[in-house]
């Protein structure tokens, strides 16, 4: 009986122990946290302020990217509206070359006269006589001209078969509707002759 | 009344001076041209993009120009590698002369040939040399009216500063 009692005490005391412990631990670690708290707490302040900024940054930089493309927009916009009102539709008329080969003439210069007045004189590069070998096609001038007959005179000087000196002219005469024209100053090679073909078209 | 004429003078000569060292085509963008070259090839401006471009107008009549072109050209020699071009614009009426000239200096920087005074006009060019320098961007940074001994120290500066940027 006294045995039973003692060990029952001792369960007893043994449990008692154990709470405590249990309850020593539990708070020792609530200090813990609690000394834990400040640290922690501007750790996660200076991630939010962190994260903030950058949310910040994106934002700017996104505003920045936006604003760019409303200017390239605006100036796309005031380039066409410029070309509008100083090349209205109806009276415009634009002049391009193209080169089919190119293997009887090498181009220096193109000089163009529309109703005797010369409008362009344009120097070739290397660079450029290749972009035009390549299938390149040079605007070479717009104007506006009135509805009615022009005459249009192309002069193309540059080295012709055998690397001497070539200057050949072409003429056309064309008429002038109401709307747009735009015409084709081709430069091709006529192989049965081995000399070049100075051809003016009109795109209708 | 002496002191006070002297006083005007020196100040009609700075002012000319801070008008020949600045020009109205600076900061803005080069204007663009093509002209035929002394190799008989056409040279335009805006196929020189993203180098550092000087363009000197010269003449076979002026002096200055005689003595600044070998100094352009030990320049030209020098920086060619790293991204400078030197384009010689001569403006005189006969090419054949302005052959000669570059002949006899031996200078290797192409030579151009406006005859018709329609690029001088474009760099608005009122004095003998002219020397313009533009960035990589096509912008005009310097322009230098006429030539005195010690300018090739202003342009050694100026090109190394533009091929930095």
């Amino acid at each position: 009986m006294w045995r039973v009692t003692v060990t029952r005490h001792l369960l007893h005391s043994l449990a008692i122990c154990m709470t405590l412990l249990f309850v020593g631990t539990t708070i020792a670690q609530e200090s813990v946290s609690a000394d834990q708290d400040p640290t922690t707490a501007a750790a996660l302040e200076a991630d939010a302020a962190a994260a903030a900024s950058r949310d910040k940054f994106r934002s700017l930089d996104q505003d920045v990217q936006a604003l760019k493309k409303e200017v390239l927009d605006l100036n796309r916009d005031l380039f066409l509206l410029e070309e509008e009102l100083l090349f209205p539709a109806n009276s415009q008329v634009a002049f391009f070359i193209s080169m089919d080969v190119g293997e009887y003439f090498a181009l220096d210069s193109i000089n163009l006269k529309i109703d005797g007045k010369e409008v362009a004189n344009y120097l070739y590069t290397e660079r450029e006589v290749d972009a035009l070998m390549r299938g390149g096609v040079h605007r070479l001038h717009m104007a506006n001209l009135k509805t009615g007959d022009h005459e249009l005179i192309a002069v193309f000087t540059g080295k012709g078969p055998n690397a001497r000196d070539y200057r050949r002219g072409a003429t056309l005469t064309f008429d002038k509707g109401i709307g747009a024209k735009y015409m084709e100053l081709e430069i091709t090679d006529r192989v049965k002759k081995q000399q070049p073909e100075f051809v003016i078209k009109d795109w209708e | 009344m002496r002191i006070k004429n002297v006083l005007l003078g020196i100040v009609c000569c700075v002012i000319s001076a801070a008008s020949l060292a600045s020009s109205g085509l600076t900061g803005q963008a080069a204007p663009d041209f093509a002209l035929k070259s002394s190799s008989g090839e056409n040279l335009r401006l805006s196929e020189y993009r993203g180098d550092v471009v000087m363009v000197n107008f010269w003449a076979t009549w002026c002096g200055p120009c005689r003595q600044e072109m070998p100094l352009l050209d030990e320049l030209y020699s020098r920086y060619q590698r790293v991204g400078f071009s030197l384009l010689g614009v001569n403006i005189d009426d006969d090419s054949s002369k302005a052959m000669d000239m570059v002949d006899e200096l031996g200078v290797s920087f192409p030579v151009l040939f406006d005859a018709h005074k329609e690029v001088s006009k474009l760099y608005e060019v009122g004095a003998m040399p002219v020397t313009v320098l533009i960035d990589r961007e096509g912008t005009v940074r310097y322009v230098h009216h006429g030539y005195k001994p010690g300018y090739e120290d202003k342009y050694l500066e100026q090109i190394r500063s533009l091929l930095r940027e």
